[in-house]
């Protein structure tokens, strides 16, 4: 099991250094001048190569690509210009390893910036997970130790509902009459513990946490009721029933312990997915988590700030495939490592 | 500056107005006097409380000689960057654009016909530590504009007008990090105890203007500045300093500086309230619908965000709601460019006959409505010194299809005559407007192929070899002078219209006349803004004359803020945004 853990450990990393050469040559290969970005709106085309060589934009990708790597290991400094460092060594800014680079739009280290914006997604996604978990799983079970009857019909039928509207339109639903119309929420705005306690966290994550939940508390729903509906006709069960377990004991240990198997797939999946931040729901809510910062930074070709994140959302997804991966065993004692 | 109609936020505007509930009843919009001001609530209000900033648009600096936005540029002139001399607190009309001492004894003086200017420093004028403001600390925030490859994005008149010999198209001064050309510079800013000296290489007529719209030559403390990593590092020289840090995407707090001395400001600041709290990256959705709920501190909201065309029913069928609205005259005016290197667009005929076929009222319908603008008259917007309606555009409103089709008839030209159309799409309003265009114009004989552009658009329609044969443009004036509308827009030799074969800079029509280059150029020499005025205006004459560009609208702002809020103003003063100069709240 060890072995497996560090080889796929060590997939992982190869495959994030691709993704970031992928991101690099996409971004160079647009047809949009990033250095344009940099420059106000009476820019000239003098300015325009001013600033692309301040920035480094005017090295090949490949050098470029090179030094972001070095950065990685080594730490960079910006802008890497001489004679600034010497005549005014205070307008250079220090990026200590892992440096993932310098955004000039945000005049601010792309590792402040996805520190920043990690935490909030982060919440977001967790609070989120906890509530389709355990009511997406416990309604699913609901419906299908009920199949046929009206908390099944109820169940999935509202779960096909809720699972047909766009996650913009329950943000904004929630935000704008839960919220602002009826006011039985405060307006919702992300404080950290370290400023507002646990209470104003909670409460200024219900909603956005809500709105991402119910997309996957529908899904999940018809997911787990179709996984153990699968496992109660299973063999294995009418035996346990032959043998007269109790109903509890049938459910708990043994459809459970099958069903769950590829729930915890899926779950660990999606919530990798999620970590990498939730763009419409931020955007509605206005929480300025990875989402909404990948957003900013794409529109703006705001090239290394692209590249962290993408590299920061891989690397939950590899995390999260390699957790899966490791919790499949744990469930399931016939799956075996070598 | 450019504006653009892209918006992220398609989805949402569909959604809201499905979840926009109606209501019943009338009622009143405080509207503008024509001018672009509007004044509502309270006249004058009570020092204390809290007031509430909701916006979506993050700053993208908040470094004065960067700054380039004219929300930004306002609001930072009113909270915590004083200049030299700025436009009053409560003024309308053209009184709002006139300059007033600020930092300075007077509102300048110059001599050499322009050509040099001198200003004085208040005595008691200081920063927010305490320290007196100096006369090295103007020189050296004007000058941190020279340091191009590190102060980026602000305007940069400054590096053209300056007395600095330029080298390659650019100065050979490069700002105060480097400080090669250093002796230049020294020599085109002097400083002399407490009066600064500037020499311009050419006649600077509206300075003043500049100072008072622009924060670039605002003063800058040199202990304080760490290049680009002083973004969003505010030292205040206010009525109000950052509390803690600015966060991008998030806002900030700004409180009372304790060392601005109110006897030494008479540009009528009122500083009314003990906190204002700027919250960026709210949809306009979201801010109107809190606006209009109107509860909890959202009483002492105020936005720069416009009225979304889906909750214009909600707002105007409910008059304690429209009772909190305003509809002034916004900064920007919308026009068209036909494309000189485009065949067909160099016949001045069709030119002539698609000015004619232009539907403005349409355009304005399809936009938003009578909300969203009016018909203009000119490229200039009505607010900017020395305004005059330009004859070639005062024709129907709704256009005159039969006299463009007998114009088109007479141009020899094979009808329909086959153009397209490239604009700013992306959204249900620009794709709408330019249908309403099109319809205009296929009647009078043309047949419109529209070309939206929903990605990058100024970028595009930059390049002069771009195939297309009418662009939509959209403009602000930098300061309340046609120095920086027509000048900028239209003069060849800026735009490298003809030089540079891979931009037009601004002059996207690819618009080249000597004849009004040379006006520009006489405009320029002009020691005193009427008479500069007056010489744009004869330029204007000459652009409408060639159908350079065909006026659509000036833009409106339509704006809500909360019941809480007195002495709530918007006027040219602050770009049409409202004036936290005289903002405050009800106790």
């Amino acid at each position: 099991m060890f072995a497996y853990v560090v080889r796929r450990i060590f997939v992982g990393v190869i495959m994030l250094f691709v993704m970031s050469l992928v991101t690099y040559l996409l971004f160079f290969a647009a047809p949009s001048d990033p250095a344009r970005y940099t420059c106000g709106k009476n820019c000239s085309p003098e300015l325009i190569e001013q600033n692309r060589k301040a920035l480094g934009y005017d090295k090949p990708v490949l050098v470029q690509y090179g030094e972001f790597v070095k950065g990685v290991f080594v730490g960079r400094e910006f802008p890497d210009d001489p004679e600034l460092k010497k005549s005014a060594p205070e307008t250079i800014a220090s990026c200590p390893a892992p440096c993932l680079g310098y955004s000039p739009l945000q005049s601010a280290t792309v590792t402040s910036l996805i520190a920043e914006a990690a935490p909030i997604s982060i919440s977001l996604a967790f609070m989120a997970f906890l509530m389709w978990m355990v009511f997406g799983i416990s309604g699913g079970i609901i419906a299908a130790l009920y199949k046929g009857r009206f908390a099944d019909r109820a169940l999935v039928g509202s779960a096909l509902v809720v699972y047909s509207f766009p996650t913009f339109f329950i943000g904004l639903s929630l935000y704008i009459f839960v919220a602002i119309k009826w006011q039985l929420t405060p307006i919702p705005v992300y404080t950290p513990i370290s400023e507002g306690g646990v209470g104003a966290w909670l409460s200024g994550l219900f909603l956005p946490s809500l709105t991402l939940a119910l997309i996957y508390i529908a899904g999940y729903i018809r997911l787990t009721r179709a996984f153990v509906l699968e496992s109660m006709g299973e063999d294995y069960i009418r035996t346990a029933r032959a043998k007269g377990l109790p109903q509890r004991q049938i459910m708990g240990k043994h459809t459970m312990r099958a069903a769950l198997t590829p729930i915890a797939t899926v779950a660990g999946l999606d919530l990798g997915a999620l970590l990498a931040g939730a763009i419409i729901t931020e955007t509605v809510f206005n929480y300025n988590g990875l989402g909404k910062l990948a957003v900013q930074a794409a529109t703006t070709y705001d090239l290394p700030t692209t590249v962290g994140i993408v590299l920061v959302a891989a690397a939950f997804i590899i995390t999260a495939n390699i957790i899966v991966d490791v919790l499949y065993a744990v469930i399931d004692p016939r799956v075996k490592y070598s | 500056m450019t504006i653009s109609r892209r918006t992220t936020a398609l989805a949402v505007l569909a959604v809201t107005s499905v979840l926009s509930v109606a209501a019943c009843g009338g009622g009143g919009t405080t509207t503008g006097s024509g001018n672009g001001s509007a004044t509502g609530s309270a006249a004058a209000g009570q020092k204390g409380g809290t007031v509430y900033w909701l916006t979506k648009r993050p700053a993208e600096h908040l470094d004065p000689q960067r700054t380039y936005i004219g929300r930004d540029l306002a609001n930072e002139n009113r909270l915590f960057y004083r200049d030299l001399v700025s436009f009053p607190v409560g003024k309308t009309g053209e009184e709002a654009t006139k300059p007033v001492a600020d930092l300075a004894t007077d509102t300048g003086t110059s001599s050499e016909g322009g050509k040099v200017w001198k200003f004085t420093l208040k005595d008691g004028v200081k920063w927010q530590d305490g320290k007196d403001i100096t006369c090295e600390d103007l020189k050296y925030g004007l000058s941190r504009g020279f340091a191009t490859d590190v102060i980026t994005g602000g305007p940069n008149y400054q590096l053209g007008y300056l007395d600095v010999p330029q080298k390659d198209g650019l100065p050979v001064y490069n700002g105060p990090y480097k400080k090669t050309g250093q002796a230049d510079f020294d020599k085109a800013v002097a400083c002399e105890g407490k009066t600064i000296t500037y020499h311009f290489n050419k006649p600077w007529a509206d300075f003043p203007l500049a100072i008072a719209s622009l924060r670039s030559f605002a003063p800058y403390r040199a202990d304080q500045d760490k290049g680009d990593q002083s973004n969003y590092a505010i030292f205040s020289s206010g009525p109000y300093q950052l509390q803690g840090t600015w966060q991008k995407g998030k806002g900030g707090t700004f409180v009372r500086n304790p060392n601005y001395d109110p006897k030494t400001d008479q540009t009528g600041r009122m500083a009314l309230p003990d906190k204002i709290v700027i919250t960026e990256g709210l949809t306009n959705e979201i801010i109107n619908q809190r606006l209009i709920a109107d509860s909890g501190d959202d009483k002492y909201a105020v936005t720069d965000r416009k009225i979304p065309g889906s909750m214009y029913s909600q707002i105007d069928s409910n008059p304690t709601v429209k009772s909190r609205s305003t509809l002034v005259n916004a900064p920007f005016v919308d026009y068209l460019l036909p494309n000189f290197n485009s065949d067909v667009m160099k016949n001045p005929k069709v030119r002539d006959a698609l000015k004619l076929a232009t539907d403005k009222t349409a355009y304005i319908t399809a936009s938003g409505g009578d909300k969203y603008g009016v018909p203009a008259k000119s490229i200039v917007n009505p607010d900017i010194v020395g305004y005059k309606d330009n004859a070639a555009f005062t024709g129907p409103d709704a256009g005159d299809t039969a006299a463009a089709k007998a114009m088109l008839q007479s141009a020899g030209v094979t009808l329909p005559v086959k153009i397209k159309y490239t604009y700013s799409g992306g959204t249900p309003e620009s794709d709408n407007a330019a249908a309403a265009l099109k319809q205009g114009w296929d009647k009078a004989g043309f047949s419109t192929t529209l070309d939206p552009l929903t990605d990058t658009y100024y970028d595009v329609i930059q390049n002069p070899n771009t195939k297309s044969d009418v662009y939509w443009g959209g403009w602000g004036a930098d300061w309340p002078s046609a120095a920086t509308v027509t000048a900028p827009l239209f003069d060849s030799r800026v735009n490298g219209v003809g030089t540079n074969p891979k931009s037009n800079g601004q002059d996207y029509g690819n618009y080249k006349s000597d004849a009004v280059n040379s006006l520009f150029d006489q405009a320029a020499k002009a020691a005193d803004v009427q008479s500069a005025a007056t010489v744009y205006a004869q330029a204007d004459d000459q652009l409408g004359k060639d159908v350079a560009y065909i006026p659509l609208t000036v833009e409106k702002f339509y704006f809500l803020h909360g019941s809480g809020i007195t002495g709530y103003a918007q006027s040219a003063a602050t770009s049409g945004y409202p004036d936290l100069g005289s903002i405050g709240v009800k106790k």
